[in-house]
């Protein structure tokens, strides 16, 4: 086994795949790309191994991965036989893609808020931040919603890889001015994350809690 | 914005866990509700007299929160106790910040705020009647908004309101002039069927885009 991640240690995305890592116990050769200012990823030879610019990019034997979600999906089925992080059994199966797509759909509006706020990205301030609430919003109702049934994750029984692809941008949300105020549930479940086995910190996301 | 004098509920009590803490407002001044390991909960203005840091920000050991930024760390009573730059400092009765009252009844967290004439909320619900937490709901709409839908508080603080055909029990919190709380009790036995609880949650998302779409 030769896992090879090519990432930003500021990147959610990045931190997505980070966090699989740390929940599989996997290691992983990590490359540090200059995304911002450099745009590494946009060249040669980045752009050779993802044609699409973006990072994360995982690498393993000759299977080249993007998109966080993709690559998160893949170290499960790849490296997690008993199905705990990417459950078999179909209505798990199904919430957990749900919620992956929610990840990349709904809660892009954050990722393009935070990279306004920390980078200088161009982007509609107060529209980005409407769209991260509201998205925030339907992750507090259904985890509220969970924890009234007894369950304490976003799928299934146990933790699954969506809760690994939906924490960063609720644990960064500070970094673009949104905080946890309206967010108790979430801000009880971020904590469960925090408890795994594995769990890893970033930037912007403290040691100590 | 009116910041009346009275007893005002910041959270659920079961979602203040002990050794966290948490952010808020009130009248849009910040607080931080935090709960020591032993179970006892506290309610302080949330700023580090230090750099002014949040302190929700920080984290909790025994009965002590310290600051996120260099660890000072304060007592129940709200003074600094322990600067971890200067380890021996005997440390100034000086730095202390702001605390203010605060109980916890029918699954509440309350904070007194200013000098209510009568020490309230002292009436029902019965202080052993159990309730089981529901939810605390934020909305996007002034209090006085919020309190109206619900037909009004009673002394106790609370306001009766019949959630899909069940009773139960909501405290106001105006957080700032157009944002508010409703944190929701149900007057049940702990052990409550929780499919009965994820139906009022249900009802709970109702309420809120009732009342956000109310017109001013």
């Amino acid at each position: 086994m030769s896992l090879r991640l090519y990432d930003y240690e500021l990147d959610e995305n990045g931190y997505k795949v980070r966090l699989a890592l740390g929940a599989l116990g996997l290691d992983c050769e990590t490359v540090a790309v200059d995304m911002v200012p450099g745009a590494e990823q946009t060249r040669s030879p980045l752009i050779d191994l993802n044609p699409l610019g973006t990072l994360p990019i995982l690498v393993d034997g000759g299977t080249v991965l993007r998109e966080a979600e993709a690559i998160l999906a893949y170290l499960a089925r790849r490296y997690d036989p008993a199905g705990t992080w990417l459950p078999q059994e179909p209505a798990a199966f199904g919430e957990t893609l749900m919620w992956l797509a929610f990840a990349t759909r709904e809660l892009h509006a954050a990722s393009l808020a935070r990279r306004a706020a920390l980078f200088d990205h161009p982007g509609d301030g107060p529209e980005l931040e409407s769209r991260s609430r509201a998205a925030f919003r339907a992750m507090e109702d259904h985890i509220v919603l969970r924890g009234l049934s007894g369950a304490g994750w976003f799928a299934g029984t146990g933790p699954t890889i969506a809760d690994l692809a939906l924490f960063p941008a609720f644990a960064l949300s500070r970094d673009f001015g949104i905080d946890h105020e309206a967010y108790p549930g979430l801000r009880r479940w971020s904590r469960r994350v925090r408890g795994l086995p594995g769990f890893r910190t970033m930037p912007g996301i403290p040691d100590y809690h | 914005m009116d910041e009346p004098d009275g007893w005002y509920a910041v959270a659920l009590g079961a979602d203040i866990e002990p050794s966290t803490s948490a952010g808020t407002r009130l009248f849009g001044h910040e607080l931080v509700v935090w709960r020591d390991a032993a179970g006892a909960v506290h309610v302080w203005e949330d700023r580090c007299p230090h750099r002014g840091m949040r302190l929700s920000f920080g984290f909790v050991r025994g009965d002590h929160i310290a600051c996120l930024y260099h660890g000072w760390r304060y007592d129940a009573a709200g003074q600094c106790r322990f600067i971890p730059a200067h380890p021996d400092l005997a440390v100034s009765p000086m730095i202390r910040t702001r605390t203010f009252p605060c109980r916890e009844r029918a699954g509440l967290i309350w904070v007194r705020w200013g000098s209510p004439a009568d020490d309230a909320p002292e009436a029902a619900p019965d202080e052993a009647a159990p309730v089981s937490p529901l939810r605390s709901l934020y909305l996007d709409a002034p209090a006085a908004r919020l309190a109206a839908a619900l037909g009004g508080t009673g002394s106790d603080g609370l306001a009766r309101l019949d959630l899909a055909g069940s009773p139960v029990l909501v405290a106001v919190q105006p957080l700032a002039a157009a944002a508010s709380a409703a944190h929701i009790v149900v007057p049940a036995a702990p052990e409550a069927p929780t499919a009965d609880l994820a139906r009022l949650a249900a009802a709970c998302i109702t309420l809120r885009r009732t009342i956000e779409g109310a017109a001013p």
